[in-house]
């Protein structure tokens, strides 16, 4: 088979037994992969309305046709559950070498069910699967988890240096051990599958670490046509300056563009301006203080990620990123105003296995609660000015669930609320907001909104379509990059490089040479559509509704930045009506039968 | 003419393992690539496959790059016994880049877009 190997592998967790099964041809025809399988499974095999962190959730790793092809930027994997922070669907995406390992390994999907009776960690080596004791691994942070796993794995196969090198490893820290309800998956050396607290469904499975080394191949249906592709795309990005601006700045272009233009999240979304973020407006401030190399995922000749150190003893490894989204959040958002500190607190969220933007967001609450006289100093331990550096402690009480932490662990309306200030937490279905301000771009509010995972900069990226500034075309383009990237997630192809307006037809073009399947643009953006309503049956069921579709009412009534509030009501009544769903938000029986949902909608009219 | 490494702007995206690959073999598998991407913290090294030898030294040992140690094993692009890289992993056939063809036309070249990999004339 091209593209696809057509197999599952599925582990079941209470017995410590692993078996492999057919992928149906309608999975790969009707979801891609990926997300859209992902997706699909949950509603297939999950109950919308279970507690995420039970054992009846399951874990998904999963990969698309395109994963392991060498289709530029196609390496990055998804992780699916029911999300323990919003209770919905989730599927959060990750770079690095794991994805291709899993794919290479024979694999497109790898399903974990039910709950360990005791620590576990697996590896996989092709037909070799092994679940794996890992009391030696609990209570370890990421780095040395990973580690010490690849010295497992060189004893265990007798790898050498370049194999030790090749493979990848998805982990938990601390975090998501102790189930703190947006921790993240983390991944070879500091990467994450971050947003929708999938580490603490990790933890609640004794899951602590699964890595793979994939030695077999993946299969082009047109290889010259392929290669062909690849070197006029290559041209492309070389003439429009995309490889060079990528790879020079990654997402650290972002801050100051973001600050400059007044939409930065900063105090707890209070402004959108931070003067002390001023002198990293140019990036190469932010190079030449912090970068010791770029760092590529498999597969990608852009590397926009950026290996880190700064000189501190007690921070003596180097670290991914941080990227704009952890400056932002856990920098700007919390006072900080030194890039030192931001890196110092996204080594720890890394090494701990925290969210970096759900944690800013939880850090900054803190903050103005405490400056707001809400959180009284003998609750924290100390005092936790914006700005304070004591908000390193607070990180390691979450992490710990130490303290007030245990609190925080829960999420930002259970701590916020707890403080009688619920309205100071800022997020959407739980989920703290990323770092452009939703109020310098109403389809930006109106993205996170409806982002079918909670509050997510990755469901819909910032529209850069032509005409964007037109606030008549806002909904239009923001349901059709939500829809295009459901797609792009399923292939799997990274966002971040393919935007919808820059390179959305790219996403059909490379799948037809992997798969030799003709596949066009229009075709694939209409499988995302479907994808994005089967996620939107599942939410209805897990009890998402209407009133969920919200942001917090500093954005929506406090003009903070550029003297605007976000007309929430307005655009989602147009939104709704753009997807053909009710004015509840429900999809109608017409749209769902439009896109080949016919069934999957029966039981909630 | 060879083909000239600058490890300081090598990415580690390993589109050369995947390239050659495809160029040799049809399909896309990094395993059986004449040219592998040695990964570290600090930088990443690419060694391209060269001659085998049939028996194994013991004089590379550790040397050091950039202020990193290295395994001299590492840095030897010889394929020898004692290794398990540039060989078919099914058959152990050594594997050794060949320029992909006359005139010379090398994949991994063209397809590493930092430029680490250029191929030059002396």
């Amino acid at each position: 088979m091209f593209g696809w190997h057509g197999k599952i592998l599925r582990i079941d967790l209470p017995t410590g037994t692993s078996r492999v099964e057919e992928m149906p041809a309608s999975l790969m025809r009707g979801y891609i992969g990926g997300r859209g399988m992902c997706s699909r499974i949950l509603f297939d095999e999950v109950n919308p309305s279970i507690d995420p962190l039970s054992p009846e959730n399951k874990l998904i790793f999963a990969t698309g046709p395109l994963t392991g092809s060498g289709a530029p930027a196609a390496s990055r994997f998804i992780v699916s559950a029911k999300s323990p922070l919003s209770n919905c669907v989730s599927s959060p995406c990750c770079g690095g070498y794991f994805g291709s390992n899993l794919k290479y390994s024979g694999y497109d999907l790898l399903i974990f069910e039910g709950k360990s009776p005791g620590p576990v960690y697996v590896t996989i080596r092709n037909d070799q699967v092994e679940i794996v004791p890992a009391g030696h691994l609990w209570g370890k942070l990421s780095s040395e988890t990973e580690k010490i796993v690849r010295e497992d794995m060189k004893k265990k196969y007798d790898l050498d240096n370049w194999a030790l090198n090749s493979m990848g490893i998805a982990d938990i820290g601390p975090a998501g051990e102790n189930m703190v309800r947006f921790a993240c998956i983390m991944s070879d050396g500091g990467r994450a599958a971050g947003r929708s607290g999938l580490g603490a469904v990790m933890g609640s499975k004794n899951l602590k670490a699964v890595a793979a080394l994939g030695t077999g191949q993946v299969s082009i249906a047109d290889v010259e046509g392929f290669r062909n592709g690849v070197m006029a795309f290559y041209q492309e990005a070389l003439e429009n300056g995309e490889f060079y601006k990528r790879r020079r700045y990654g997402t650290w272009s972002l801050p100051g563009r973001a600050n400059a233009s007044k939409s930065q999240a900063t105090f707890n979304f209070k402004s959108g301006y931070s003067e002390a973020f001023v002198k990293y407006e140019n990036p190469e401030v932010i190079r030449d203080l912090i970068r010791v190399r770029d760092e590529a995922c498999f597969a990608c000749p852009f590397s926009c990620g950026k290996r880190s150190r700064i000189k501190d003893p007690e921070y003596p490894l180097t670290a991914k990123g941080p990227e704009h989204e952890t400056m932002a959040l856990l920098g700007a958002n919390c006072g900080l105003g030194d890039m030192e500190d931001v890196c110092r607190a996204n080594y720890l969220c890394n090494e701990l296995g925290m969210d970096t933007i759900t944690t800013g967001a939880m850090i900054s609450c803190a903050m103005e609660l405490f400056e707001e006289g809400h959180l009284p100093e003998e609750d924290l331990g100390f005092h936790l000015e914006f700005g304070s550096t004591n908000m390193f402690l607070l990180l390691k009480k979450i992490a710990y669930r130490e303290g007030i932490g245990n609190l925080m662990a829960e999420g930002g309306l259970a701590f916020a609320g707890k403080y009688g200030h619920p309205e100071l937490f800022m997020g959407i279905k739980g989920m703290g907001i990323p770092a452009w301000h939703p109020q310098a771009f109403d389809a930006l509010g109106l993205q996170y909104a409806t982002s079918n995972t909670g509050g997510a900069h990755t469901k819909s990226t910032m529209p850069f379509y032509e005409g964007r500034k037109d606030p008549a075309r806002f909904v239009e383009f923001t349901k059709k990059d939500q829809d295009y990237i459901a797609a792009a997630d399923s292939g799997v192809l990274c966002w971040i490089i393919y935007h919808g307006p820059l390179w959305g037809e790219k996403l059909a073009e490379w799948l037809t040479y992997v798969t030799g399947i003709e596949y066009t643009q229009e075709g694939v953006n209409k499988l995302g559509e479907k994808i994005w309503n089967l996620e939107r049956l599942f939410n209805m069921k897990a009890g998402i509704t209407r009133k969920d579709d919200a942001l917090p009412p500093r954005i929506t009534n406090e003009p903070r930045v550029k003297n605007r509030v976000v007309p929430l009501d307005a655009l989602l009544v147009e939104y709704y009506r753009l997807r053909e769903w009710d004015e509840n938000g429900a999809p109608t029986r017409e749209k769902l039968h439009e896109v080949g949902l016919d069934d999957e909608g029966a039981d909630l009219e | 003419m060879r083909i000239k490494i600058d490890h300081k702007i090598c990415t580690g995206c390993k589109q050369c393992e995947i390239a050659c690959s495809l160029a040799h073999t049809g399909a896309v598998n990094p395993w059986r690539s004449r040219i592998r991407v040695f990964v570290g913290e600090e930088f990443c090294l690419p060694v391209i496959a060269g001659p085998y030898t049939e028996a194994a030294c013991n004089s590379e040992g550790i040397r050091v790059l950039e202020g990193v140690e290295v395994d001299g094993c590492v840095l030897c692009r010889a394929s020898c016994p004692a290794k398990s890289v540039y060989k078919e992993p099914d058959t152990g056939i050594p594997l050794k880049c060949d320029f992909c063809g006359e005139p010379p036309n090398p994949q991994c070249v063209k397809w590493c877009a930092p430029n680490a990999l250029t191929l030059v004339e002396e």
